[in-house]
């Protein structure tokens, strides 16, 4: 049966053209929009590497171009600072903080492996215990570094593979210019800064040393409150530190609120994809309804001709389904030879499996559709009286 | 053998009753050859098919060798339609999308077991026995209107029926064609035993067969054998 309905289809490719070509498109937009869901659910539901409740971000801008008063008040605000009571860990960072809207991207090279673009975040010693970060191998920087001959760094595991695959990559050097090396003393499982939604890049943190370079400032800090400290802490905070650094803007914010940002820009895209997606299949499940519907009433003598021939009402309803089916089938087949092209080619960094699985849904959701849209047709077909159909004046 | 007992039909539409039969009291016995006269509207096609349980009388019992069709289940009469008869039309009813061998095979594709290759071999078989080997890959809007109805016939007798019902098959047929198409149901009757079926407007055909019954204003008005001194 299901030969016959392939031939059928076949030798009715003409008028089933527009069909299967709704249904070609209708899976590409489905799988493209699944692709996008499926990476970003995926990313969602991967660990981060570090924890961002109770973290606030402390943005302070001096007003002033001294630098040697910046900085002498910025140490004493990070004196301050540490001082609360309310404040279990402080750290100052690079301005590519978790959640935020910057990045510091740099080429890595280490032996054969060329040029690896990695996320470099400058911290203090802090920062693991601000954020939580676990190190799986080695240590974390501190003060035992400080006589080192080189800059230490830790990296993440996606920096590891990158750089040193499976060797160890505790003690390897990497230049960071003419005059300086790194040298990797740790290593952290993750480390996913961007955003819930993002990949993880290859990362590694360098240290942030005020004692040895006595110019450097920082205009943010990563400070880590005890759960429940609120609204209150931080004007106080705020009151207090600006009693120190008179001149400065003090912004506080918390990485929740960074982080639900942060969200809002994959989300919103997410669902305008999602609504149009709905409606563009809803557009095409009425238009496939109608051919459908309209084939049916076209079709009446030749529905009467099998029942006389000896198929039972249920067997025109399954062949019309069937019809529908083999209809998809063909539709999904070009569809499916396209988007094979996506993993194939590599044409975006995505993990074959996202594509995968945006394949395999795409074209159980087109089954579906279809199926759905073809059950009442169908269902008409069936109970179509053999004797009427026949009818011949 | 097809026996119909006091059967009536009627067709209820919102408006009008149309009265189709009424006291049909006909038995065709197996290997008869009989035709069926009538006006048009008097009820010829609603009487085929009535005994091709393709329609549920109002009244009446049908019996089908001697066993009456009680309950009328779709997928009993099915069956039975797929088993016992063929069906010959008069518009031909042929798929378009399907080629001649494609269109002779569907009956076997509602029978149980038979394997893809075993339909296409009596596909050829019966297209043999009309005189179409030659037009297998064809697809019916390719062939002439005595062609079509042979394949029709074709149809009708791969799934070898024991009773074949053709509503003025040569109805649409210039004579040539028509003696074509009578000629094949004529052997089917003699060499395979088929009971037929036959409604024509054509007297000279009605002629050839060996039992006239004839219709008028859905009663059965006349029945006679036809003696071999009147055929043709
Ligand atoms: N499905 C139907 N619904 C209503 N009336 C019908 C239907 N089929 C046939 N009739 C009516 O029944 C009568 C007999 O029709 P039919 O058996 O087709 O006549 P014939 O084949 O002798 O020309 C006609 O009056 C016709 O209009
Ligand atoms: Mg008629």
């Amino acid at each position: 049966m299901i030969r016959h309905l392939f031939k059928l289809i076949w030798n009715r490719k003409k008028s089933n053209f527009l069909l299967i070509t709704e249904i070609f498109f209708c899976f590409l937009v489905l799988f493209g929009v699944l692709s996008f869901i499926v990476y970003n659910v995926r990313n969602y539901s991967r660990p981060l590497g570090f924890q961002h409740e109770n973290v606030w971000l402390l943005t302070m801008r001096p007003n002033t171009d001294s630098t040697a008063q910046n900085r002498v008040q910025l140490e004493q605000v990070l004196q301050r600072v540490r001082a609360f009571p309310e404040v279990e860990h402080a750290s100052l960072t690079s301005s590519n903080a978790p959640f935020s809207f910057s990045q510091m991207r740099n080429h890595m090279s280490y032996g054969n492996v060329k040029d690896v673009e990695a996320d470099e975040y400058e911290v203090q010693d802090d920062f693991k215990a601000v954020m939580q970060l676990q190190v799986s191998q080695g240590r974390w920087f501190g003060s035992q570094d400080d006589a080192s001959r080189f800059e230490p760094i830790v990296i993440n595991s996606v920096m590891q593979k990158q750089l040193f695959g499976e060797t160890n990559p505790l003690g390897k050097r990497l230049p960071k210019n003419d005059s300086v090396s790194y040298e990797v003393v740790g290593v952290v499982d993750h480390y996913r800064g961007y955003s819930e939604y993002a990949a993880e890049e290859p990362a590694f943190f360098t240290r942030i040393n005020l004692q040895k370079n006595k110019n450097d400032f920082r205009n943010e800090l990563l400070i880590r409150v005890k759960p429940g400290t609120g609204i209150s802490f931080e004007e106080k905070m705020v009151r207090q530190l600006s009693g120190i650094a008179k001149s400065w803007t003090i912004e506080v914010s918390t990485l929740e609120k960074m982080r639900q940002n942060k969200a809002k820009l994959t989300l919103i895209p997410m669902l305008a994809l999602g609504l149009i997606c709905g409606f563009l299949i809803f557009n095409v499940a009425l238009g496939l309804f109608g051919v459908l519907w309209y084939n049916i009433s076209r079709r009446n003598s030749e529905i009467g001709l099998r029942r006389a021939l000896g198929a039972a009402s249920i067997q025109i309803y399954r062949q019309f389904i069937g019809e529908v089916l083999v209809l998809a089938t063909f539709g999904l087949l070009l569809g499916v030879l396209f988007a094979v092209q996506f993993p194939l080619l590599q044409v975006f960094q995505v993990e074959s499996e996202v594509y995968l699985i945006a394949l395999i849904g795409a074209v159980v959701l087109i089954y579906l559709l279809t199926t759905i849209c073809a059950l009442y047709p169908s269902r008409q077909a069936a109970a179509i009286q053999p004797a009427t159909a026949l009818h011949e004046e | 053998m097809i026996t119909l007992s006091n059967i009536e039909k009627v067709y209820q539409t919102k408006t009008i009753e149309t009265v189709a039969l009424q006291h049909v009291n006909l038995t065709v016995p197996k290997g008869e050859f009989l035709s069926v006269m009538g006006p048009s509207g008097c009820g010829k096609s609603t009487l085929l098919n009535i005994m091709g349980l393709l329609d549920v009388p109002s009244k009446g019992i049908v019996e089908i060798n001697g066993q009456p069709i009680k309950s009328y289940k779709d997928k009993e009469l099915a069956h039975l339609r797929n088993e016992k008869i063929g069906f010959v039309f008069q518009s031909y009813h042929l798929v378009n999308d399907l080629s001649v061998l494609d269109n002779v095979e569907l009956p076997l594709l509602y029978r149980k077991g038979v394997s893809g290759t075993e339909r296409s071999r009596r596909a050829k078989i019966a297209l043999e026995k009309v005189g179409l080997s030659a037009r297998t890959r064809h697809y019916p809007n390719q062939l002439s209107g005595g062609q079509r109805q042979r394949v029709a016939i074709a149809r009708a007798l791969i799934g070898q029926p024991e009773i074949i019902l053709a509503d003025e098959p040569t109805g649409n047929l210039d004579s040539v064609m028509g003696e074509e198409v009578m000629h094949i149901l004529l052997n089917l009757n003699r060499q395979d035993g088929t009971t037929i079926v036959m409604v024509t407007h054509d007297e000279n055909m009605a002629l050839k067969t060996e039992r006239l019954v004839r219709f008028f204003d859905g009663q059965q008005v006349s029945d006679a054998k036809i003696h071999e001194f009147q055929k043709v």
